[in-house]
């Protein structure tokens, strides 16, 4: 994992943390973008894989195998389709690490880009955080309408409102003067 | 009664004239807006077919759809709404998690939009 020097949002340092499982795989944006349903593939493999550590059925209040594997699908196919898009720069690796928990599951993501393009980021970051979510939903729905764009932070959007979904951004200086751009996605096992 | 079809490797789209539903089947993880298009464009067809009564959006048998796919749903439902010439139905599976979780947001697009989860 890259050492981040300036996180948003719902950062934890995860180095050396506890956990009933680590997991970890590197791929290639470039790669990921030209075979498309790689995204989908890897999410889908993850999230079945890692759904197993709950029961398939679940005390009331805690998300079942199923469900859990149907979150973590689509909160993975959102990240691994971000590296693939937003990837920029020499640097071209992704890494996806997962730390399993009795009580939650924190994923990171970390993909590159080139340095001008982190202030719109961390612009972006910083709305996502701040803001009302259902309003900034309908808001950028609406306005995608009108400009014809694709409706930009939809993903993160419905991630956070919809399924409780924490994420924490992390920057940092990395090799060819490239920015390594970390997410964690925080999962809590309570049912949102 | 026609049926207007666009099939992808894990995916089916369909428009049955007969029962005015578009059936959304498989998964559809489609990559850029363009990909999205023929969707869309067959999306408009139903709506135009329909205008002056009902419209379905049957998504019972879509296991999952990306932000991008959810954003050209949402985008169509807004332009229905905007066009105001059909009542809108919104069928989704209570068993498939994402469909409990995000379907009511066309809702809040358009009130008008009745969603059943089955």
């Amino acid at each position: 994992m890259s050492t981040a020097t300036e996180t948003l949002g719902a950062w934890e340092d995860l180095a050396g943390a506890a956990a009933l499982s680590h997991q970890r795989m590197d791929l290639d944006a470039a790669q990921l973008e030209q075979y498309w349903r790689r995204c989908s593939l890897s999410a889908d493999f993850w999230s079945r894989y890692t759904a197993l550590f709950v029961p398939g059925d679940a005390p009331r209040g805690r998300l079942s195998q199923n469900n859990l594997a149907h979150v973590l699908s689509y909160l993975l196919n959102e990240l691994f389709e971000n590296c693939a898009k937003f990837s920029d720069g020499p640097i071209r690796t992704v890494r996806y690490e997962c730390v399993v928990r009795p009580d939650d599951l924190v994923f990171t993501l970390t993909n590159h880009i080139a340095p001008e393009r982190q202030p719109g980021f961390a612009r972006f970051v910083g709305e996502l955080l701040s803001a009302d979510l259902e309003a900034l939903y309908i808001q950028r729905l609406e306005e995608s309408v009108e400009s014809g764009a694709g409706g930009s932070g939809l993903g993160y959007l419905t991630l956070m409102k919809d399924y409780g979904i924490r994420f924490g951004f992390g920057f940092a200086p990395a090799a060819e003067g490239s920015v390594a751009v970390t997410v964690q996605a925080h999962v809590q096992l309570e049912e949102h | 009664m026609t049926t207007d079809q666009i099939r992808g490797d894990e995916y089916q789209v369909e428009y049955d004239s007969g029962s005015s539903t578009v059936r959304f089947q498989g998964t559809v993880r489609l990559q850029t807006t363009d990909d999205y298009a023929p969707v869309n464009e067959l999306l408009l067809r139903a709506h135009d077919a329909a205008a002056g009564g009902q419209l379905s959006l049957d998504f019972r048998q879509l296991q999952f759809l990306n932000s991008s796919g959810i954003s050209m749903v949402s985008k169509f439902v807004i332009g229905a709404r905007k066009r105001d010439q059909v009542r809108l139905t919104v069928l989704g599976n209570r068993d498939i998690y994402w469909q409990q979780k995000s379907l009511g947001n066309l809702q809040k697009l358009w009130p008008n939009v009745q969603i059943e989860i089955l």
